[in-house]
């Protein structure tokens, strides 16, 4: 079974030189769903663009990204980018176009499809993430939930087999982050989600990688990961209370 | 100073559904018919503020609202009468001027009012407008309201942190909050491509 | 400076169009071949900025406040053909959505703001900040490039409005040059404090300039300054032929002619230009000294920002005090 995403001894630097990613390596394979933790700074976000190929921004990656099996290269990437849906972290820096309608319709006509398949893609995309009937809503009118949920709707009209999100619920509210939840437990395919929520992680990822300056310093059950203390402290992490309720470790009290 | 108050908010009204070509159509042709007139002709300016005033009643725009718009015009309208009386020219009189521009501008006002800027940009392609500019209008219409929260933010903050205002303090600061807006406006750009980017554009 | 509707004639209105539709078109064109990939959202925010910062009052005395007009400031940071570009843009949707400034004046304004303004300032941006070198010439090439740029558009309306008969070169020339050369004052300073604040944290946009690639192919520069020099001359061509009619009345309104002083001027003034008087020698002679005076001013407001110690935290420290390049 080829892994969906392979990744070996990925390096990065800065413009001014600083190291951001160390020799970064792990798989995923079809139908996971694994979680990327670390604290700020650690090299998430560069790394989650190493996976379609925008970063780096020349040439090839110091190491091996390979998709589905295909290493990224100048001539697959624009197959890469409709395999690999990767959603930002700010949600204004992906809804650039007017219009919700318009918005999750970008992707799907980049591909060139057909308009009345745009069209069908558009309907289904919004339904899946619940804001159907927004269609002509302003992008900037939109709460920060909903602009989240479009930026997703967006993704999903380009059906890649992987989706790659960058903190989804960071920002916000406590039923927001319920809701979107709930959406990404419904979204089949295999995903990676960076996050710093860590109750998401644990209620939605069996597995989770850990980065650290750039660094992978753990790979594993996100419980046994999350409830080793000294780890998660080290790492600028620490023991969420939801872990106390639903997976007591043999070790604490 | 220009406010985003300046627009006033769309409704709906007969105007507001027009297809916005016809409303540019129209509009181009009593602008530059208005222009080309020497005189205050009543053949031209009957027809053409009748149909304005119509206009203007059924869009349902508040009077207040537009006259405040057509307000703006003065201060030129005073510096010519003044410079004509000066020095005069031989163009037409002051009044003339006056009624010509008062004319054309509430055109535009009630033009700018009752059409959403997506239908402009629609129009301005089918005039073959380049892409590169189409764009950026289109980036910038939806990025400006963005980048004038922030700018809000931004001057708040420092507000807060300024205890004795003094003028020169207040232009530092100011520059420094222009600055800074330009600074994020530039790295939000970046990171726009990258999302234009992970979408398929090429 | 946005002219309204009808106070430019069909001709003027015409010209300027036809002038204003080329020179954007060259500047897409250059945007295009000049820019990094990113230039579709670079273009667009950095019009949204512009729009933006338009907004920002700087507090003159009173209730009055000044703004940023900003076309100087962004040609120094992206280059000419992004100024213009974005200057467009600026101006297409306070005319279409805020009905400042006319449609059928929007070629002229176009004109006046974007290409003589901004690309005048450019102009006047890479001669100073080349000739005063380093980081302080660049920004006393922003401040002395805002003024200019102020100065040159200001003209450049009057000179369409005189060509329209809406008001009398006489009259509209001293008049808009007069009042924005002291607005452009403030166009100077505030573009200058702002290049400063962004290089400060953002040097590399320092070298993004005219500097590094203005050298490796001259293409740019004689391009925008025969186009500059297109327009102007466009503009000043219907008076070249009436100017010595218009100066000999000004010298008989002053009654200068009858004066046995003028004799002895008289073969110099026959000699050099036919007409000249000495009014308008004098008042080209003052317009000349303020323009060194605001040079000196710039440079000197170059050499403040950079070298003074400004003790500011919270701004990267790594670049300030001078970095020359």
């Amino acid at each position: 079974m080829i892994p969906v995403i392979e990744v070996q001894d990925l390096r990065y630097r800065y413009h001014d030189g600083t190291e951001a990613l160390r020799g970064v390596s792990f798989r995923v394979e079809s139908g996971e769903c694994v979680g990327l933790l670390g604290p700020n700074g650690s090299g998430k976000s560069t790394l989650l663009l190493h996976l379609n190929g925008i970063l780096p921004e020349h040439g090839s990656a110091d190491g091996l990204v390979r998709i589905l099996g295909r290493t990224l290269e100048p001539e697959n990437l624009p197959w890469v980018r409709q395999q690999v849906g990767l959603l930002f972290q700010d949600p204004d820096d992906q809804l650039f176009c007017a219009t919700v309608a318009e918005d999750v319709a970008f992707g799907p006509r980049q591909l060139g499809l057909p308009e009345a398949e745009v069209q069908a893609r558009l309907e289904r995309a919004l339904a899946a993430v619940g804001l159907s009937g927004l269609e002509d809503r302003a992008t900037h009118h939109l709460s920060h939930g909903e602009k989240r949920r479009a930026c997703l709707a967006g993704l999903l009209a380009c059906e890649p087999a992987i989706l790659v999100l960058d903190e989804p619920t960071s920002g916000l509210d406590p039923r927001g982050r319920r809701e979107l939840k709930a959406l990404l437990r419904r979204l089949p395919g295999t995903k990676l989600i960076a996050t710093h929520d860590l109750e998401l992680a644990v209620e939605l990822c069996p597995r989770c990688l850990v980065l650290d300056q750039g660094r992978l310093v753990a790979d594993g059950p996100t419980v046994d990961l999350l409830n080793d203390e000294a780890l998660m402290l080290a790492h600028g992490l620490e023991r969420p209370h939801i872990l106390q309720h639903l997976h007591p470790h043999p070790n604490h009290v | 100073m220009l406010l985003p108050g300046h627009i006033h908010r769309p409704r709906s009204s007969g105007i507001h559904r027009w297809p916005a070509e016809w409303k540019f159509a129209g509009a181009l042709v009593i602008l530059l018919g208005t222009v080309v007139q020497s005189e205050l002709t009543p053949l031209w300016f009957g027809p053409v503020w009748g149909l304005l005033m119509w206009v203007w009643w059924r869009s349902r725009l508040p009077v207040g609202f537009v006259m405040s718009r057509l307000l703006w015009l003065s201060p030129f309208v005073l510096a010519v009468a003044l410079a004509g009386a000066w020095r005069p020219v031989g163009g037409p009189a002051w009044w003339v001027l006056a009624c010509k521009a008062f004319t054309s501008l509430l055109t535009v006002v009630l033009l700018a009012n009752t059409t959403p800027f997506s239908e402009m940009l629609r129009v301005f392609r089918r005039l073959r407008v380049p892409g590169l500019l189409l764009s950026t209008l289109a980036l910038m219409h939806r990025y400006v309201f963005v980048l004038l929260e922030e700018t809000e933010r931004m001057r708040r903050a420092r507000a807060g942190r300024t205890f004795r205002p003094g003028r020169s303090r207040l232009w530092q600061i100011q520059a420094s909050v222009v600055g800074h807006l330009l600074i994020r406006a530039l790295a939000r750009a970046s990171r726009i491509y990258q999302a234009m980017l992970a979408r398929g554009w090429s | 400076m946005h002219i309204p509707d009808n106070f430019l004639d069909a001709k003027t209105v015409g010209v300027t169009g036809v002038l204003a539709a080329g020179a954007v078109a060259v500047a897409l064109r250059q945007a295009r071949q000049q820019l990094p990939p990113a230039r579709v959202p670079l273009l667009g925010l950095s019009a949204a900025f512009l729009f933006a910062a338009q907004m920002v009052n700087f507090p003159v005395w009173g209730g009055t406040s000044g703004h940023l007009a900003g076309g100087t400031l962004v040609a120094a940071l992206l280059g000419p053909a992004a100024a213009v570009v974005v200057m467009t843009a600026v101006l297409v949707v306070q005319c279409f959505l805020f009905a400042d400034g006319g449609v059928t004046a929007l070629g002229a304004n176009i004109l006046n703001l974007g290409v003589v303004g901004a690309m005048g300032g450019w102009l006047v941006f890479r001669a100073v900040s080349r000739w005063v070198g380093g980081l302080a010439g660049r920004v006393a090439g922003v401040a002395f490039g805002g003024w200019c740029s102020m100065v040159l558009a200001a003209a450049a309306c009057a000179l369409e409005l005189a060509w329209s008969r809406t008001v009398a070169l006489s009259v509209a020339l001293p008049a808009m040059v007069g009042i924005h050369a002291v607005i452009g004052l403030g166009e100077g300073l505030i573009s200058a404090l702002v290049y400063h604040a962004v290089v400060r944290v953002r040097p590399d946009l320092a070298g993004l300039t005219a500097d590094g690639r203005g050298d490796a192919s001259l293409g740019p520069v004689w391009v925008w300054g025969l186009t500059v020099t297109f327009v102007l001359a466009v503009l000043v061509s219907p008076w070249a032929s009436s100017w010595p009619d218009g100066l000999e009345r000004v010298a008989e309104t002053y009654g200068f002619a009858e004066r046995a002083g003028a004799v002895a001027w008289a073969p110099l003034m026959d000699y050099e230009v036919p007409g000249v008087g000495w009014p308008v020698v004098a008042v080209g002679l003052a317009g000349l000294l303020g323009t060194l005076v605001v040079l000196g001013l710039a440079i000197w407001l170059g050499r403040w920002l950079v070298h003074s110690p400004r003790g500011k935290p919270g701004i990267s420290e790594g670049s300030a005090g001078g970095g020359s390049a």
